[in-house]
């Protein structure tokens, strides 16, 4: 009885060292524990290509002259990386990024295994990146140029991805939607089951397509209204934190008692209105009028929702 | 031990410690099976399998020559099975989004050695910059992952969202770590008696104390104790603490984004299509400003402590919006 492994093993060996496609016949003459013949022999074959492929070796099938047609090979360049000529150095750092980094599957430790680099143990993980089933599918189709199509809050979408971006705790994939001929931004958490993924290279963009410009950095920056720089009273408490976060130029007006007027530009009142909400009574929007009056009418409303029944 | 491993994967691991041993030539067993997870034992029958496969005709020049003792393995495998393989599509992303990730943290790849592997790694996958990761960069995150590796002891100032108040704390740092959106240090907080998780955005100040802490004192200290409570309630990587009280909140469809901004214990629909969302309470701060964001498209059902919390929050930044006037700056 041989072991399915050890089948497997030389399965890879014989189709990977011969760069003529074999038989069926031939490769089972060649790994032992194939049974003997017909449909038994056929199954036990596909389920170890389905293993194989599960786990990255695709084996290729061409036609062959002879009875039985098809053949089959692994094509070194299937199984094989080029020579990736890591530094020593080099190759410890990947280790380090694989431990440090979580997400929330073995892929990473998979990858080091197939360079040869098996990581060392011990390394304590320090970011954590949401992991999502989508991610790889897509991360092949922006490397690979292909259009993808998934449902987006319930419109399907078809998209030339650009780049894969994490930030703030969420992944996005930025790309130029083909049907609006425009530029967008997806939450990739937010698309209903997977994407589906075209033919390499139909995702075609145009040449001023900017993708680093499609996502601006802050949540009142992110809408497609005319610009306004509206001023934002930060009490002395949180006023650190706050300039932390918007940047030093963007103060206006440090008051005497440690407050700062950050003056921001805004091109989305209502993202702008729930970041200084954030803030609760440490910060007021002093101007201008119009965006002064539309958080006061704000809280108005809020102030006045009906008392439950 | 783990549990049972099926053929595909033991494959999968057996080609990866023969392409280290290709490139290696020789290993202690020991050293060998903690690289790759395995015992000893399991590790040596792979391995004994392995020596048993070749090419036909297996003749003994044909095989793989591995040698396996006690204590070493010594393996003539020839130059092919020590290439890299090829990763599939999920091991490229989590190999570049590890690597993207840590370029992403200041400081975290001084030498450009992370860099440079990825740069060659890149090119051969015949991509670049497909993927940006931005783990944010809050004011005190190099001083606290310096307190971190060097075990100083430090005093935070440190604004509490709970508790809408600010507060100097004595903390032994044991970790920085960036989850959800955020980073955090974990540390044994001196004020508290106990492990605490802190944002690392809301540090208003780091002073190192002198004292350097054994990194083992603080950790047992706590023993018992499973991961650390948040210093803030209410924010990412949240547990609800025993004394929440879970709040009904009926939003609309422009308020629906409240179930992806923060953690729900539970979710139901009324009839005349608005959501209830079940969120545990454990911050009236934090509620307060959650409805003040929310505004008109959210409702407080219940409970009936909370019902007028949004109402009152929205009066009282009105009151403020009263007595200042409008100064057009």
């Amino acid at each position: 009885m041989v072991d399915r492994l050890e089948r497997l093993t030389d399965l890879v060996l014989v189709l990977l060292r011969d760069e003529r496609p074999k038989p069926l016949r031939e490769i089972a003459a060649e790994v032992p524990g194939y049974p003997a013949e017909g449909e038994a022999r056929r199954q036990a074959f596909e389920r170890d290509k389905r293993t194989l492929r599960d786990g990255g070796v695709e084996v290729t099938a061409l036609p062959i002259e002879g009875r039985e047609q098809v053949g089959y090979l692994i094509r070194p360049e299937d199984f094989y990386l080029p020579d990736l000529d890591l530094a020593p150095d080099e190759q410890a750092a990947l280790n380090l990024a694989v431990a440090g980094v979580h997400l929330g599957d073995p892929s990473g430790r998979d990858a080091l295994w197939r360079l040869g680099l098996p990581a060392s143990a011990g390394v304590q993980p320090f970011a954590d990146l949401t992991a999502l089933p989508a991610l790889p599918v897509l991360y092949d189709a922006v490397r690979r140029r292909a259009a993808v199509t998934f449902e987006y809050r319930g419109d399907p979408r078809h998209v030339a991805p650009a780049l894969l971006r994490f930030r703030g705790g969420w992944w996005y994939l930025v790309g130029f939607d083909l049907e609006k001929q425009a530029s967008r931004t997806f939450r990739v958490d937010r698309m209903d089951g997977p994407p589906t993924v075209g033919e390499p290279g139909s995702a075609v963009v145009p040449d001023d397509f900017d993708p680093s410009a499609a996502l601006p950095e802050e949540p009142w920056r992110m809408g497609e209204e005319v610009a306004v720089p509206v001023d934002v009273l930060v009490d002395a408490g949180l006023a650190p934190l706050v300039v932390a976060e918007v940047g030093e130029s963007t103060v206006h007006d440090r008051r005497p008692d440690g407050a700062v007027v950050v003056r921001l530009e805004v091109t989305n009142v209502a993202r702008l209105r729930s970041w200084v909400l954030e803030l609760g009574e440490h910060a007021e929007v002093l101007g201008p009028d119009d965006v002064r009056a539309d958080m006061v009418s704000w809280l108005e409303a809020t102030a006045a929702t009906p008392v439950v029944r | 031990m783990p549990a049972r491993v099926d053929a595909g994967q033991r494959l999968h691991r057996l080609l990866a410690v023969l392409t280290w041993l290709a490139r290696q030539g020789r290993a202690p067993v020991a050293e060998l099976a903690e690289r790759f997870g395995l015992s000893p034992d399991e590790l040596i029958a792979d391995l004994e399998l392995a020596a048993c496969c070749g090419l036909p005709p297996y003749t003994p020049d044909q095989l793989m020559e591995i040698m396996v003792d006690e204590q070493e393995v010594v393996a003539n495998l020839g130059p092919e099975l020590a290439r890299p393989r090829r990763l599939t599509a999920a091991e490229g992303f989590a190999l570049a989004a590890a690597a993207r990730a840590i370029e992403a943290v200041p400081g975290a790849d001084p030498d450009g050695s992370l860099a440079r592997g990825l740069d060659k790694l890149e090119a051969v996958l015949g991509h670049r910059d497909r993927l940006r990761i931005d783990l944010g960069e809050p004011p005190h995150l190099a001083e606290l992952r310096g307190a971190v590796e060097s075990g100083a002891q430090v005093e935070l100032g440190y604004y509490s969202v709970s508790s809408d108040e600010e507060s100097l704390r004595v903390v032994d740092p044991l970790s920085v770590l960036a989850l959800d959106g955020h980073w955090y240090l974990d540390g044994y907080c001196h004020r508290a008696g106990d492990r605490r998780r802190f944002r690392v955005d809301r540090v208003l100040s780091v002073r190192p104390t002198g004292k350097t802490v054994d990194g083992g004192v603080s950790d047992s200290s706590s023993e018992g104790s499973s991961a650390p409570r948040p210093g803030d309630v209410g924010e990412a990587a949240f547990v609800p603490g025993p004394d929440a009280v879970v709040a009904r909140v009926a939003v609309d469809g422009e308020g629906l984004w409240l179930t992806d901004a923060v953690p729900t214990v539970g979710l139901e629909s009324l009839p005349d299509g608005r959501t209830v969302v079940l969120l545990a309470v454990a911050s009236p701060v934090w509620f307060d400003r959650l409805l003040l964001r929310l505004g008109p498209h959210a409702e407080v059902l219940g409970p009936p402590e909370l019902v007028d919390a949004g109402r009152r929050a929205a009066d009282r930044l009105l009151d403020r919006y009263r007595r200042s006037a409008a100064p057009v700056t």
